[in-house]
């Protein structure tokens, strides 16, 4: 059926769909629907629709969502952190290992 | 019918048969082209023309010669050659025979070499069968898999699989930082263009995508359409699809794309541009732009909080304002009050003038009517006791007449004159001596007195 060289990785496909996403990275907005909606909070307040008690909701709103971008930013500009697939799987594996001991 | 005229000769001095009709020279030669040999040739397609109704054109060319061919549409079609395979230049092996299409009074001959079947050669064979592998995987939906999947903005991690000591590493540095991105970079390297690059690849995938990186680059500085081989290996395609992480591609031609191209999230012309892709956003830029956000965010949280101070002292204002309001708000109803009931006494006041006036006329009208009255009284009274007193005069006249007719008949002044009344013991009066003689005893009244008296026996009459 194949006409077409294969790899030959038959479990590839499997292995592949059995990862997941860092759950860490999916609770709350993402950094764009967090900055989205700083700048929805901001053309609020500038609209000057927004009443008082809304204004102090919406500031504390947005000083949420800039601390949490800030987060994020801050992750991706300590320093550019170089290492092969090999090192990075022995280190999880490390982890991994260790984990049940702590 | 057309008038065959008369015989035509042939050229004076001719060796040659004839002359013959063209017409049925030309069947003729058509049935001696359609007599040779098919046989399939080789050569390089061009001017390909639109097809038209029944026909596809083209010529096949090498530095030899060229010959013309035409192929049914039907035949054409049932190739199953994906749009643009076709292009001038190509090499492509055709089978077929010549024939001849004999023309007629009103239109002109043609040869061409009749197209029976058709294959590309060589490199354009190659890309043919990709073609219907990138179809096969397109009509699974395998092209869309990638692409819905969430891009983050700001991934964390980024593997990125090139080959070892490329360009291409260079090329991906230079690329995140011109996104100011400064995170973990995962390398893994593998083959690319060899035998093995394609299961290798397949495996760095899977393995980066277990390692939980956010974004996958597959990196490589382009190549000749072999090189490009491994990333249409079909099993490759076919992991990269089912990835729940996203890969960008960025190892195609400008001319050869190929299926990893197709099937990834992105697919970029250069390893820079894909980084730039795997971090759509500036760091630097987004973090000026998050401070410019906070600085609008606490100039907003400051005048909000000025307006709160404000606020709240206007409400402590309140109370006292509210007291003034509702003190001059009663002020003024008593006063409204005041006029009111000044108005309506005054209206009362002359309204009991009106009516005292009225009264004291009635009064008045009252009192004249009275005196006239009492006048009217004494007038009457005055008469009455006039004519009573006249009355009276008259009675009394009148009594004193009648007292002197009545003292005239009185029995004492007849008395005094002598006569005596005679009354019996019971004092009944007698007034005949008969009665007189049968009563026993007699009361004689006088003047002067009375005296009983017994009639005498003898003296009684008979």
């Amino acid at each position: 059926m194949n006409e077409f060289p294969v790899s030959g990785e038959a479990d590839a496909v499997e292995r592949a769909t059995s990862t997941t996403d860092d759950p860490a990275r999916t609770d709350g907005p993402s950094y764009e629907q967090a900055t989205a909606r700083i700048e929805e909070i901001i053309r609020r307040l500038d609209s000057g629709e927004a009443g008082l008690r809304e204004t102090l909701e919406l500031c504390r709103e947005g000083q949420g969502l800039i601390e949490r971008c800030a987060a994020e930013l801050d992750a991706v500009g300590q320093g550019l952190e170089e290492l092969r697939l090999d090192e990075l799987v022995a280190r999880l594996e490390a982890g991994t290992r260790r984990d049940p001991d702590e | 019918m057309s008038d065959p005229g008369p015989p035509v000769t042939g050229i004076p001095g001719s060796g040659l048969a004839g002359p013959f009709p063209v017409g049925e020279y030309a069947v003729a030669l058509r049935e001696r082209l359609r007599g040779f040999t098919r046989v399939q040739l080789v050569g390089e397609l061009v001017n390909l023309r639109p097809p038209t109704r029944t026909r596809v054109y083209f010529e096949l060319r090498d530095a030899g010669g060229s010959v013309p061919c035409a192929m049914w549409r039907n035949d054409f079609e049932r190739l199953d050659l994906a749009p643009g395979t076709l292009t001038d230049g190509i090499a492509v092996v055709v089978a077929g025979g010549c024939d001849y299409y004999p023309g007629s009074a009103t239109s002109s001959p043609s040869f061409h070499f009749s197209v029976s079947d058709l294959r590309i050669a060589g490199e354009g064979d190659l890309l043919a069968r990709i073609e219907r592998l990138r179809r096969r995987l397109d009509a699974e939906g395998l092209f869309t898999t990638q692409k819905r999947l969430a891009r983050p903005s700001l991934p964390r991690t980024i593997g990125v699989i090139t080959g070892e000591g490329g360009k291409a590493r260079d090329d991906v540095l230079a690329g995140l930082r011109r996104r100011h991105w400064r995170g973990r970079l995962v390398w893994a390297f593998a083959p690319v263009q060899d035998r093995h690059a394609a299961p290798a690849i397949t495996r760095a995938l899977t393995d980066l995508a277990a390692a939980r990186v956010d974004v996958i680059v597959v990196a490589r500085g382009g190549g000749s359409l072999a090189d490009l081989l491994a990333f249409c290996d079909e099993t490759l395609c076919r992991t990269v699809a089912m990835l729940s992480v996203p890969v960008i591609a960025s190892v195609g031609h400008h001319t050869d794309r190929t299926l990893l191209d197709d099937v990834a999230a992105v697919s970029c012309s250069t390893p820079t541009h894909a980084c730039e892709s795997a971090v759509p956003l500036d760091c630097a830029e987004e973090r000026d732009r998050l401070l410019a956000s906070a600085g609008r965010l606490s100039v907003h949280a400051r005048r909000s909080v000025l307006e709160r101070a404000r606020s709240l002292a206007r409400q402590a204002r309140a109370p006292s304002e509210h007291l003034d309001r509702e003190r001059r708000r009663l002020h003024q109803g008593l006063r409204e009050l005041r006029a009111s009931a000044r108005r309506r006494v005054q209206t009362s006041r002359t309204l009991s003038a009106r009516h005292l006036l009225v009264l004291e006329r009635r009064r008045s009208a009252t009192s004249a009517a009275q005196a006239r009255l009492r006048g009217t009284l004494a007038e009457r009274a005055r008469r009455l006791a006039t004519a009573h007193e006249a009355d009276r005069a008259r009675r009394h006249q009148a009594l004193e007449h009648l007292g002197v007719a009545l003292a005239a008949h009185d029995p004492e002044r007849t008395l005094r004159r002598g006569y005596a009344l005679v009354s019996d013991q019971d004092g009944t009066l007698v007034t005949s001596a008969a009665t007189a003689g049968s009563s026993p005893r007699l009361r004689l009244r006088f003047a002067d007195g009375q005296l009983e008296a017994t009639p005498a026996p003898d003296t009684m009459p008979r």
